[in-house]
């Protein structure tokens, strides 16, 4: 492992965030507010230690697989520290902890909050709050590679260490294209929601924080109400809308747009992903009716509202679910641990897992009325090799013992049951709110210090897709020399 | 890039990152150092000023009471030093007005009190207002505490400002002392990557090439030392591999 060549590529991302926290601290110079030197000087750390390794290091033709995986944790881990330090030289409530439980929820995009008082915040400090979403939504690698002119192999090998194989499942085109894709349904999914937002009369500020946290899936709001602020069933129906894109595959949207494609109607997944919503929509409408709300459209408005926000692991609110019957509690728990499709901005398990799970339940069923009979699981008409059918499901087991596991030590440092276990399936599928003391209109700021350190790992886990976070922890790939023979069987013909 | 740059570099935001930090430590505790003073100057005089108003009411009270009892020489003695020391007061927290909203309870601490001074102004010794202890409860006694009052929220907004800029400078004082703790943290993950760079980009090169020449003089190797970089060091290598070409060369070519 070449340690200059990862600091070379760390430094790039560095850089990225730095770009953003001084379009934070123009704000707050505008604004004239005390923000503006805790973000200055943040952004001056980021450019320092952004520019020093790519003063030094010559740039290098190729990176191995275990460097590439080294550079995205690496990344994540790096960010998530960067973007502490405006918080913790800003003070107030953000102590170290509070501080990165706060900026890992950004750039993990679950959007889970320590703050009571959000709008005690200067305008920069909430725009670099909502700007860690959207670094993050899209990968912080990814962002970096999209931005930056070429990058050759190394940029493959950082595209494939970054993008869930499962992701990459529906991008038929190769690294560039596909961060151009990536980065055109992006750009292109959050101007439209932040005019669309102006439209509705949100001010420019509120728009487009609000579409970084919603194409993000992200669910910071400048508001301590969230959605509720506003009062419009027009602005929660636009984020509805943009809240379900955000969860499909951005090559199928892509696809859809710019290729005339069909793509998007025929994926199984999506069709999946948008059935399991209306009938949660629906049977949640029918439970909230009369025990919460006495009108079926309020009925409906809410529950389509906070059913698609932890669906699609946003996690806005524009009412308590807290208080709602048990079976909506049970619905929302559920998909939280679900959430959206593979290859968007959305957390969780995947939809394209849980497919998988069906559909390898069914196998099973099969193969015991014909033992002797060869049954492929077949995804929208393509044979699913055995092995990936196995990982899916190795992941959810890995996935809900995770939560599992976070939850009891909750519950060990003092957390309720049913905030701990929502609180950790929240994190976890990095939605946000939980259920209980956590819910849709609560925050995390009495979780126990020890307690935010779990979840803070919860959601990097969550993020990294877990085998990610956890190959980077182990000793071998340290180890690993940079030849020619650890470079990706695919990527040797280009060295 | 040459490597004298690339080391100066380094120094150079090291430097950058400490001399910020420092300076902007010293505004932050410059501004509590201000801030403190500002509390003191602004809302303690108020503080004090509504203290004295308050003090001075209970004594112009008093004199009434002696008025009411027919003892005029008392009564009128100390309702006239109370009126100047209550007026003293009135202009000094009138000249400390820094808080929003504090005109407005200055106001109305004046117009209470005009209202209240218009019932004892005129005489009461030797009046029908002498003894008259329904007169008193019902118009003296009930402006009095109207004037009380006034006062006393001229006070507790001083004192909610107090508690506020407290506050406020816990926050300062956490921002004065954050930076540095960021800049030295900073500086020591900086000094490891810089001795890591310096280690890799110079000193191990140094080492190659000394180690390339040394087999060259003992065993008449070829000077081979790869170096990845375009600067000094790289120069040097190419510099000692020409010269050991040319010590390989039969005189006659030379």
């Amino acid at each position: 492992m070449r340690l200059h060549v990862v600091l070379r590529y760390v430094g790039f991302v560095l850089l990225c965030n730095a770009l953003f926290l001084l379009i934070a601290a123009s704000i707050s110079a505008l604004k004239a507010e005390a923000s503006l030197f805790p973000l200055l000087y943040s952004a001056l750390v980021c450019v320092l230690f952004g520019v020093f390794p790519a003063i030094f290091v010559p740039p290098s033709k190729h990176i191995t697989n275990n460097e590439g995986l080294i550079i995205v944790v690496a990344s994540w881990l790096l960010s998530c520290f960067a973007g502490t330090l405006p918080y913790i030289l800003w003070g107030g409530e953000f102590s170290f902890t509070n501080a990165w439980f706060e900026s890992v929820s950004g750039y993990t995009t679950t959007g889970s909050t320590i703050l009571t008082n959000i709008e005690a915040l200067p305008l920069g400090l909430l725009f670099w709050r909502s700007a860690t979403h959207w670094i993050g939504g899209m990968g912080i690698i990814l962002f970096v590679l999209s931005v930056l002119p070429s990058t050759g192999i190394a940029g493959m090998v950082l595209y494939r260490s970054e993008l869930s194989p499962l992701a990459r499942e529906n991008f038929r085109y190769n690294a560039s294209s596909a961060l151009k894709t990536l980065l055109t349904v992006y750009v292109g999914l959050t101007a439209l929601e932040t005019v669309a937002l102006l439209f509705c009369g949100m001010n420019l500020f509120d728009a487009v924080t609000h579409s970084f946290a919603t194409i993000a899936t992200g669910g910071f709001s400048p508001r301590n109400a969230s959605i509720a602020f506003y009062h419009s069933p027009l602005i929660e129906s636009v984020i509805i809308f943009f809240m379900v894109l955000s969860g499909i595959h951005f090559a199928l949207l892509f696809a859809t747009v710019f290729e005339r494609s069909k793509k998007l109607w025929q994926s199984t997944v999506v069709r999946y992903y948008i059935a399991v919503l209306v009938v949660g929509a629906v049977i949640m409408t029918i439970d909230i009716h009369g025990s919460q709300f006495q009108e079926w459209s309020q009925a409906l408005r809410y529950a389509t509202f906070q059913l698609t926000s932890v669906g699609t692991s946003t996690g806005f609110a524009n009412a308590d679910s807290s208080i709602w019957p048990p079976l909506s509690q049970v619905l929302l728990l559920l998909f939280s641990l679900q959430c959206a499709c593979a290859g968007s901005t959305s957390g969780g398990i995947k939809m394209d897992r849980v497919v998988l799970l069906w559909k390898a339940l069914g196998k099973q069923i099969k193969q015991l009325q014909h033992p002797r009979a060869i049954i492929p699981v077949r995804l929208n008409g393509r044979h699913i090799q055995e092995d990936a059918v196995s990982a899916s499901v190795l992941y959810i087991a890995i996935y809900l013992f995770l939560v599992s596991i976070a939850a009891i030590l909750l519950i060990a440092l003092g957390v309720d049951p049913l905030s701990a276990f929502s609180g950790s399936a929240a994190a976890t599928g990095n939605v946000g709110p939980g259920l209980g003391t956590v819910g849709s209109v609560g925050n995390f700021s009495h979780i126990p210090t020890m307690g935010k350190w779990i979840l803070s790992l919860a959601m990097l886990l969550g993020r990294l897709e877990i085998y990610g976070l956890l190959v980077f922890f182990l000793p071998p790939i340290w180890k690993t020399k940079a030849n020619h023979q650890s470079l990706d069987p695919a990527l040797r013909e280009f060295v | 890039m040459g490597l004298r740059i690339k080391i100066l570099s380094g120094f150079l935001i090291l430097a950058m990152m400490l001399l910020i930090a420092g300076l902007w430590s010293i505004y932050e505790m410059n501004s509590v150092g201000t801030s403190v003073q500002r509390l003191l100057d602004d809302n303690y005089t108020s503080i004090n000023a509504a203290s004295k108003m308050s003090e001075a009411l209970e004594r112009e009270d008093s004199a009434l009471l002696l008025l009411l009892l027919g003892k005029w020489q008392r009564g009128r003695t100390i309702l006239s030093t109370a009126d100047s020391t209550f007026n003293e007061a009135l202009e000094m927290a009138r000249q400390k007005t820094t808080i929003p909203g504090e005109t407005t309870h200055l106001d109305s601490v004046k117009s209470t009190y005009a209202a209240y001074k218009k019932l004892w102004e005129r005489p009461i010794v030797d009046t029908a207002k002498q003894g008259d202890l329904d007169w008193y409860f019902d118009h003296v006694h009930t402006s009095f505490l109207q004037v009380k009052a006034a006062v006393n929220n001229l006070m507790t907004l001083n004192e909610q400002i107090i508690y506020q800029t407290a506050s406020e400078l816990h926050n300062r004082a956490n921002r004065a002392v954050m930076p540095g703790i960021v800049a030295i943290i900073a500086a020591l993950a900086f000094t490891l990557i810089f001795n890591y760079f310096v280690n890799y980009y110079a000193v191990n090169p140094i080492v190659r090439i000394t180690r390339g020449v040394k087999q060259f003089v003992e065993r008449r190797l070829p000077f081979e030392v790869a170096i990845e970089t375009k600067d000094e060091l790289a120069d040097l290598a190419s510099a000692i591999k020409t010269l050991s070409a040319l010590v390989h060369m039969p005189e006659e070519e030379l």
